[in-house]
């Protein structure tokens, strides 16, 4: 009996057809499980390991501070933006702050700058360094962690010195900074905004910090089983990502310098010099990769900030009852985890009319249902590690 | 095409000067077939609402704003229920704001149009920018505007059995009616102009110098 | 030590004084084996790790932490397979103690000598795996049943170069016996790992493969998996599966030591010390394997499923063929 090609592609049909006939699952992730830090929820249905229309729920943690904002005046409003992204608190105070200013029109004082300018990075030091903790732990490995956490500690000591708060500095008033006064002396009555020895420790900090990279990037980069789960794993090509609204490094590692403290100009990063941090391939390796050339930055950053502080006042002439005249603007700055950015409406009240939040994580995370289609178990935790999400950013 | 904050602030005190980003705003406003406003730094583009995605279509495609930043809403009304009363009297209305922007040189457009706060509908963006699927969503619940074509207009934050808009300016926030924010009601006097700030004159000097 | 002779001598005595030793050895070994992983994996992690439980050094924090285990309430999911659900630890644990069976502890002192040493060894270590599925099945949760079948296909993957690696050591001594294999070593002269480097290398990454551990704890995989196989677990259920883990890695580290380091046996020490050091030889030597594993456990991450099998089929199954060709080659030859 002699076989045709017709035969072998029926054959073949009826192979495939009669092949095990599997049930798809409906697998729920989250919102308790470890690693959709905190609150989110997948709802994914899986073929075996493999999954297949992932659809992220998210709100279990919805504090509804755009309408909050319409019922505060404009210093109790810095206190609620302190909580949206937890991990940088005080970086999500300057785009608010700066969008108020604006309309202000007011001159904020080159000291109270550099010192916004010191706090954010040291912020964004912190939430890098979380993710570094974070991500491995994530990939089983789970000693970086505390590697990553014993220095974020360090920086979190600086904040707190200079600030008072660990994570909710509230720290920027509208036209500079918050004076503190004394600084630790019962006597002394002038006004002092760093703390004294702040220079000394930021300077042994941001030591600690560089060689902490080193660490991690031996400890990490230099493991075989790291690299073969993130390269080449969750690539996200620059037009989706741009689409989707993701930025920060998530954005900057598909290879676009997309970097606002470059674009904006809402700090005197111009006065600095450090680049901005590039990923080739943007999968998430480079996403880990940028975050951590970015600590490396911002380490130094804030080493040529101190050096360079001016001496002058910290606040702008200001009343007593902060009221921002009528107008509307959209301030965005480069947050550790992207863009944030507030629509600020005012209209000559104690307190703005309408503020619409931006927050990275929101878009960030909007794209894990494109970026998890088809992925393996495992991938889906190592993509959604490398977005590098805060719930309290997503849900706002 | 970015702007520098220090520069525009003491150029936007006299109004007669030009402002850097014109130029770009009335390009914009020309290639989309809008009304272009500058306000603090801000290029807003009105657009009619009919024109809604073709004007986004044309900057994405045109004018080369490929990523998507946010969009969201502002309900324009005399008498809202809870937060600060607008001192004008306005066209009582629902503003969708939409921004992009490129991302290589920084560039931003707000776009935005007027919808009717009854029954407010427009055209969805999600074929444009796939990242307007969350953002419409988010939109939608808490505006109440329908998305037409969006392929899947469901609550994105609040519970499935929630009623109301809670960004609306009618939707009373309960704990506000039952108690005044207290913050708003210890609100002092303006100061007279260089009162005893002088006194208060805070010195910066540095102890470790 | 006459009347230890006499005890012995009687079948039912001697069997109630084996069952005491294992009944002991097996929680005091995971103890340790427990107490070692939580004061080293603190060391590479600069912490302290468990610090006052017992007065110094956190020593009794284990038995803290079983008392713990001991009070909690005995859940039972509703979806479980109630029986299934309650055999399952004791089938893992069952493995566990039947495998301590053929550990030649000295000269001598083995509970069973069996001929087949090493098959029985290599068949009853994988009787864990099943209480395993059992776990992952009957537990009613998505999570459990992925990790079960992960542990599953695992076993499959890495059972194979278990075997293949031990067969070459089998060649080399010809004899399957466990004893007869350290004794072919001490009349060797040399511990087999010398020729059968390869061998070992495979042995053992299969063996942390068998157990489960990092890097290739995809059955529990607690980032992904929540804890797999032992999510819906708790109370001394769970405080079974946490001995067995242990335990196993001891008996896993012991055959290791009886097939490639030599067993009881350590150059220079006359036969008459043998008698009493050589379990502590044992001991001192499978911990050393131990801490090994301990080590990978707190350095490595973990592998992904496609990753482990290809490792499997495309490396460790080949090399490990090889290796048993070549060896049996060489013994012929010479």
């Amino acid at each position: 009996m002699s076989i045709d090609a017709d035969t072998i592609r029926h054959l073949s049909e009826v192979s495939v057809s009669v092949e095990l006939q599997t049930e798809d699952m409906t697998l729920n992730i989250g919102p308790q499980h470890p690693s959709t830090h905190g609150v989110l929820r997948l709802v994914a249905r899986v073929d075996g390991e493999r999954a297949f229309d992932v659809q992220p729920v998210i709100g279990y943690m919805h504090r509804g501070y755009e309408k909050l904002a319409e019922v505060r005046t404009y210093p109790q409003i810095t206190t609620i933006v302190n909580r949206i992204d937890w991990v940088a608190g005080y970086a999500n105070e300057i785009p608010f702050i700066t969008a108020a200013e604006k309309i202000m029109e007011l001159e904020v004082p080159p000291r109270a700058q550099y010192i916004r300018l010191i706090l954010t990075e040291m912020a964004r030091i912190c939430s890098h360094l979380v993710f570094m903790a974070s991500y491995p732990l994530e990939l089983g490995a789970a000693s970086p962690l505390f590697f990553a956490l014993r220095e974020r500690e360090r920086v979190l000591d600086l904040l707190e010195g200079v600030t008072g708060g660990r994570f909710h500095p509230n720290f920027n008033r509208i036209g500079g900074v918050k004076p503190a006064y004394g600084s630790g002396s019962m006597t002394r009555k002038w006004v002092q905004d760093l703390p004294a020895g702040f220079y000394r420790d930021t300077r042994a900090a941001m030591d600690r910090v560089l060689e902490v990279c080193d660490e991690l990037d031996n400890l990490v980069a230099g493991n075989e089983i790291i690299l073969a789960r993130t390269k080449g794993v969750g690539v996200i090509p620059v037009d989706v990502a741009a689409s989707y609204g993701l930025s920060g490094p998530n954005l900057r590692a598909s290879g676009v310098p997309f970097d606002l403290r470059k674009m904006e100009h809402y700090l005197p990063y111009d006065e600095l010099d450090w680049n901005v941090v590039t990923g080739t391939n943007g999968d998430c390796y480079d996403r880990w990769w940028c975050r951590l050339q970015e600590i490396r930055e911002s380490a130094k950053m804030i080493q040529q900030a101190i050096d360079q502080v001016p001496e002058g006042p910290i606040q702008a002439k200001v009343p007593k009852v902060i009221k921002v005249p009528k107008g509307e603007t959209y301030v965005r700055a480069e947050n550790p985890k992207g863009e944030m950015g507030y629509y600020l409406v005012t209209d000559g009240g104690n307190g703005p009319y309408r503020v619409k939040i931006r927050s990275a994580s929101f878009s960030n995370l909007s794209i894990l249902p494109w970026a998890l289609e088809g992925a393996l178990i495992p991938d889906i935790i190592a993509i959604m590690g490398s977005l590098d999400f805060v719930l309290g950013d997503v849900d706002r | 095409m970015t702007s520098n904050q220090s520069d525009v602030t003491s150029e936007q005190a006299e109004t007669t000067t030009v402002h850097p980003l014109q130029e770009f705003a009335d390009s914009v406003a020309a290639a989309v077939g809008g009304e272009a406003e500058i306000t603090f730094d801000t290029v807003k583009v009105h657009v009619p609402a009919e024109r809604w995605v073709e004007a986004l279509t044309t900057a994405r495609d045109d004018l080369g704003f490929g990523y998507f930043s946010f969009l969201s809403a502002i309900e324009w009304t005399n008498d809202p229920a809870v937060g600060y009363p607008l001192t004008d009297e306005v066209e009582e209305r629902i503003e969708v704001i939409c921004t992009v922007g490129d991302v290589f040189e920084g560039r931003r457009v707000t776009f935005s149009t007027d919808l009717p706060v009854d029954s407010p509908t427009i055209a969805s963006l999600v074929d444009v920018y796939a990242g307007a699927n969350w953002h419409e969503r988010e939109a939608h619940e808490m505006f109440g505007i329908h998305f037409e074509g969006h392929p899947n207009l469901i609550h994105l934050y609040l519970p499935e059995g929630f009623t109301g808009n809670p960004l609306r300016k009618s939707f009373p926030l309960l704990s506000r009616e039952v108690k005044p924010w207290p913050g708003d009601v210890d609100v002092e006097a303006m100061p007279t102009e260089g009162g005893d700030a002088a006194a208060d004159e805070p010195s910066t000097e540095n102890p470790e110098a | 030590m006459e009347l230890l002779t006499d005890l012995m001598s009687n079948f039912w005595i001697a069997l109630v004084l084996k069952l005491l030793v294992v009944a002991l050895i097996i929680p005091l070994i995971g103890m340790v084996i427990g107490f070692a992983e939580m004061k080293l994996s603190a060391k590479m992690q600069a912490r302290v790790g468990p610090y006052f439980a017992g007065g110094r050094w956190g020593w009794a924090q284990l038995i803290a932490d079983g008392v713990k285990f001991f009070q909690k309430e005995d859940l039972i999911p509703r979806d479980a397979d109630r029986p299934v659900f309650k055999v399952a630890p004791i089938v893992v644990m069952a493995g566990t103690v039947a495998l301590f069976v053929v550990i030649p502890w000295g000269p001598g002192v083995i509970f069973r000598d069996l001929d087949i040493g090493i098959f029985y060894a290599l068949a009853i270590s994988s009787l864990t795996t099943v209480g395993v599925l059992m776990a992952g099945w009957a537990s009613g949760n998505k999570y459990s049943l992925i990790g079960g079948l992960r542990a599953a296909g695992q076993l499959i993957a890495y059972e194979l170069p278990l075997v293949f690696s031990a067969v070459a050591v089998v060649i080399m001594a010809g004899t399957m016996s466990m004893q007869g294999i350290v004794e072919a070593q001490v009349s060797a002269g040399y511990p087999f790992v010398l020729l059968q480097l390869v061998g070992f290398v495979v042995f053992m990454i299969a063996a942390l493969a068998e157990l489960s551990r990092i890097p290739f704890d995809l059955p529990i995989a607690e980032s992904e998996l929540v804890m797999g196989y032992l999510t819906e677990y708790s109370g001394f259920r769970f405080l079974f599966f946490f001995l067995a883990e242990f335990a196993n890695m001891f008996s896993m580290s012991a055959i290791a030591v009886t097939l490639f380091l030599g067993g009881w046996h350590l150059p220079g020490i006359p036969a008459d010390v043998l008698e009493f050091a050589g379990p502590l030889i044992l001991i001192g030597k499978s911990f050393l394997l131990v801490f090994a594993m301990i080590w990978f456990r707190w350095t490595f991450p973990r592998v992904r499923q496609d990753q482990l099998q290809s490792l499997a089929w495309k490396w460790l199954i080949p090399i490990s063929l090889a290796n048993v060709i070549l060896t049996g080659v060489f013994k012929v030859v010479l």
